[in-house]
């Protein structure tokens, strides 16, 4: 009898150390890597849930970064290093291919599942920037697009229809600045400083005319007259007062900051921009705000250039389980729902852009779906760095007219061309 | 041994004085720089094969390398002169009699308590076409009739650049020519004055000669820093229009950074070295010959 | 006459930019792309330095940034003063050679020095400390406040010192006791140098110190912006906030560095 209960205490003691010991062992903290921009208190939220959920877990999160230069700099230093300090970052959409190819990011497949997952609808485009030599690199988290903005009061005034290729729009907006005889309004705002957003107005009226600028093998399959036209048009949207003159100064804030003040008819910026002009105190064009697909170059197709931020794994990190766990859930339809109804964020899920909690928040996500289908990903190559850097700082002098379209095209096909072959 | 701790023989007392500064550079620049050299000759980025001299060649053929050293030396030629002849004059200025000293002095080196990395931030948004200062004064005037893009014309953007350059950087140089104008005993003026010599002269043949080490040091590191230009052409314009006002700083920033290839990157820092140290090394010279 | 119209054009070139920057602090956002643009603020408002203290812990970048320039230009002094005080006195046969290597170690760019020292600082476990940035700040400051203490140790002429010591003085006596105070201009200027270099500094401090606890100035000014928004009026209050203490730190030392030469020494 004693030796039964002995053998039951001996047993019930083992097994409790065993559980204790393995709870405590359980116990792992994560660091997960925000920019101060990306809505570091929505991503909070989704943690305290999780950490709700999984006991075991506590999410750390580390904010550096504004800009998706500040965040390079800071990478670029860190993972040079090797370091194991952080367990996930949110990386910008265009980073994946060049961060895998230099190993700094850990391969999804085994944590989240392979590149077909993408299937399930997430939006397409991410089935091209996730996926890198057939393996998956990146999970969707916040999605962004560029939309056109545009007055509706005054096309309503002026009896303008939504123009659906850029000739209509430039003659629109003629029309309406000529009508206004307002000296600060402007027909388009468009960003032609040498930012990343330069490579977007390059690639527009690119991608407007049907062409593509690389293969899936990412080899460059650049036309060279499609790419001079689009730049052309630029050209001469400023020769007829459409886009102003120092266009190459204008960037993505400064474009803000002059829709709001009612400076402009048009203007192309990201999705972030919708809550800006519907809610600032300060802006004048509450109520006034349309949203419309970018229009085509004629006989080609509407085109935009995505953007938004996505999760991804330190290849360094020590715990690359537990982390994979955390990717699902912050990738998931519910926690695309959550921010969306929360931040008015792009949702990276079709069928967020319909669900009736989150319209009830942010009606116009119903015009922004077919937008966002119509997105295409800037080139994923590991040499991304580059070639953005090649292309927007050429476009930009383009713009300022210190070179022209033939020679910088010539000069992006050369270079770029060594670089994506 | 505690005697000798008490009244060390020159050469211990040499080896204890130069320790702490020869630790640290060790630690944070010795082993840093033969990485740089380890990373220029391999290809740390890629598979780490051995490269051997290929980057050099490699930079060498590269015409992004010649047009940064041309604008790096331009800046250097313009902004190092300028900023000496800025700096005395400031530094003569804050040197005369006033009742109150402080607001000539402050405004002396108020331009160096602005960070950096905003400097050229502040003036890139002077010299903006709509909203910039510049264009607003001359406007007013009546010079022109539609606002200058400076910035987007390569020639513009580069005098903006290096008037931005002086600004900030002539503070620096009035600062150590004015302590080494405090150090000029009077009478040796007073002197010259009962002589007959006209300011000029005194200038000339009292002021600048006195002057000449502090002016020595004021010209190394200010020649120094100008090869390694960074900060205002990056927030200014970026190294546009195109790449007319990319500095060898820039280069190398947007190798190492960008397009996160070290071994090129590295190499270069390589090439701005020996350039520096050609460059200044005339200076140390002169420098070494005083210590005599 | 003249005098003062020179006088003037220093304070406007010096003042200018601060002002300016002093005024954006107060406008607001969209004021800024009024135009013609205006200068003095349409409707003067505090709302930026209150966003620029609430949006991020201005106060404690403020106070990280002062302590880490504080202790790096002790410690650039001192150690700055003990090279250049061998170099200038002491009877070394590589002078030139080691003069030349201090000043040398500036002339490779930081961003290519940078990997090898966070791999360094985190092999120590030092990095998010102040010890992290104060130890290459001293490095960076070395070049510039050995040449400057070098140049006037020289300019010191040695019996002071041999009178001192044939008076019972040690060597290291007669460097802080004679040598130090007489060149007090060189050696105000050095740590002027030394502290708004430390003050100045992004790139290490982005890299090595990135958590908000230990974060400095600059890079905490460069967070208010964001991928699209730069709002030039919460940048502008917080340069404010960043460039007073610095400028009340000039204000009260440049009599020192400037101050001439009443005590001792230096006569005819």
């Amino acid at each position: 009898m004693k030796k039964r209960d002995t053998l039951k205490l001996a047993t019930w003691a083992l097994a409790s150390t065993l559980a204790m010991g393995s709870a405590w062992a359980q116990q792992t903290t994560l660091r997960v890597f925000v920019g101060p921009n990306q809505r570091p208190d929505l991503q909070a939220k989704l943690f305290e849930q999780y950490n709700k959920a999984n006991p075991g877990v506590k999410v750390e999160v580390e904010t550096g970064g504004a800009t998706s230069e500040l965040q390079r700099q800071y990478l670029s230093t860190v993972l040079n290093a090797k370091d194991s300090a952080i367990d996930l970052f949110l990386i910008d959409i265009v980073n994946p291919a060049q961060y895998a190819s230099k190993g700094w990011i850990e391969p999804l497949d085994k944590y989240v599942g392979g590149a077909a997952i993408l299937k399930n609808d997430y939006l397409p485009v991410y089935q091209q920037a996730n996926v890198i030599g057939g393996k998956l690199y990146a999970m969707p988290s916040q999605g962004d697009a560029m939309f056109m903005y545009y007055r509706k009061d005054l096309l309503t005034k002026h009896g303008v229809a939504e123009p659906k290729t850029w000739d209509e729009l430039a003659a629109a907006a003629k029309k309406i600045t000529a009508a206004e005889g307002n000296a600060n309004l402007q027909g388009l705002s468009i960003q032609g400083a040498p930012i990343e957003g330069a490579v977007c107005t390059f690639l527009l009226p690119y991608w407007g005319q049907g062409k593509q600028f690389n293969d899936a093998a990412g080899k460059l399959t650049l036309d060279k007259a499609a790419a001079v036209k689009g730049l052309k048009s630029w050209l001469d949207m400023m020769d007829q007062g459409v886009l102003k003159k120092n266009v190459a100064e204008v960037t993505t804030p400064i474009t803000v900051n002059e829709f709001k003040a009612g400076q402009a008819v048009f203007a192309i910026n990201w999705g972030f921009a919708y809550d800006r002009f519907k809610d600032d105190a300060d802006s004048t064009v509450k109520g006034k705000v349309g949203v419309m697909p970018l229009p085509a170059m004629a006989g080609g197709k509407s085109a935009t250039c995505m953007g938004g931020w996505q999760w991804a794994m330190n290849a360094y990190g020590k715990n690359k389980d537990a982390a994979g766990k955390l990717i699902q859930f912050l990738s998931s339809k519910q926690a695309s729902a959550f921010i969306a109804r929360e931040g008015s964020i792009l949702p990276v899920y079709q069928s967020v852009y319909s669900d009736a909690e989150v319209n009830k928040v942010v009606p116009w996500f119903k015009d922004a779906l077919p937008v966002v289908l119509a997105a295409q990903s800037r080139p994923m190559v590991e040499d991304y760095g580059q070639v953005s850097d090649i292309i927007r700082t050429t476009t930009s002098a383009i713009l300022a007219r210190t070179k022209t379209p033939e020679a910088g095209v010539d000069e992006i096909a050369s270079r770029v061309g060594r670089l994506m072959r | 041994m505690l005697s000798k701790l008490r009244d060390p023989s020159e050469k211990t007392l040499a080896v204890m004085l130069l320790a702490p500064a020869f630790l640290l550079l060790l630690m944070i620049v010795v082993y840093p720089i033969g990485k740089l050299i380890y990373n220029s000759l391999y290809a740390v980025d890629k598979n780490g094969a051995f490269l051997g001299l290929q980057n050099y060649l490699d930079v060498l053929q590269d015409p992004l390398f010649w047009n940064a050293t041309k604008n790096t030396l331009l800046i250097t030629v313009i902004t190092v002169p300028g900023a000496l002849i800025a700096g005395l004059a400031l530094a003569m200025l804050a040197n005369l009699p006033f009742k109150r000293k402080w607001p000539v002095r402050l405004s002396l080196l108020l331009p160096w308590a602005l960070p950096l990395s905003f400097a050229g931030l502040i003036f890139a948004w002077f010299f903006h076409t709509e909203y910039g200062v510049v264009n607003d004064v001359i406007s007013r005037l009546g010079l022109q009739s539609e606002p200058t893009s400076w910035l987007l014309k390569p020639n513009w953007a580069f005098a903006a650049i290096c008037l931005t350059v002086i600004w900030k950087t002539s503070s620096f140089m009035a600062l150590i020519l004015l302590a080494g104008l405090q150090m000029i005993p009077k009478s040796l003026y007073e002197a010259a004055e009962v002589d007959g010599a006209s300011r000029w002269q005194q200038f000339w043949q009292i002021t600048i000669p006195m002057l000449m080490p502090s002016i020595v040091v004021a010209l190394i590191f200010r020649t120094i820093t100008a090869l390694q230009t960074f900060d205002i052409p990056y927030t200014m314009t970026r190294g546009g229009p195109g790449e007319a006002t990319e500095t060898l700083a820039m280069l190398i920033h947007k190798y190492t950074i960008d397009y996160s290839d070290i071994s090129f990157g590295s190499t270069l820092a390589v090439f701005m070295f020996v350039i520096s140290l050609f460059v200044t090394g005339f200076y140390l010279k002169q420098i070494g010959k005083n210590a005599a | 006459m003249l005098r003062w119209v020179a006088a003037g054009m220093v304070v406007v070139n010096g003042f200018f930019p601060a002002v300016w920057i002093l005024f954006t602090s107060l406008k607001s956002e969209a004021e800024l792309v009024q135009k013609p643009i205006t200068w003095w603020p349409a409707k003067p408002m505090l709302d930026n330095y209150v966003r620029a203290f609430t949006d991020q812990p201005l106060l404690t970048y403020l106070k990280n940034s002062l302590l880490i320039a504080c202790g790096a230009t002790v410690l650039s002094l001192v150690v700055a003063a003990f090279a250049a005080y061998a170099i200038a006195r002491l009877n070394l046969k590589r002078r030139q050679l080691i003069l030349t290597c201090i000043v040398a170690s500036s002339m490779f760019p930081l961003v290519t020095l940078l990997v090898p020292i966070f791999e360094t600082m985190r092999t120590l476990g030092w990095l998010n400390t102040y010890i992290a940035l104060i130890l290459p700040y001293v490095v960076l400051n070395l070049p510039v406040c050995t040449l400057v203490l070098v140049s006037f140790f020289q300019s010191i002429p040695r019996d002071l010192e041999n009178a001192a010591m044939i008076d019972g003085c040690t060597r290291m006596g007669a460097l802080w006791q004679v040598v130090v105070p007489l060149a007090a201009p060189g050696v105000f200027t050095a740590g002027i140098l030394a502290f708004v270099n430390s003050w100045d500094e992004f790139l290490l401090a982005l890299s090595l110190n990135s958590s908000p606890a230990v974060r400095t100035l600059p890079v905490g000014i460069a967070l208010y912006q964001g991928e699209f928004t730069f709002p030039w009026p919460i940048i502008s209050a917080a340069l404010i906030v960043a460039i007073v203490p610095v400028a009340i730190l000039i204000a009260l030392f440049q009599e020192r560095v400037v101050g001439g030469l009443t005590q001792g020494g230096l006569k005819g």
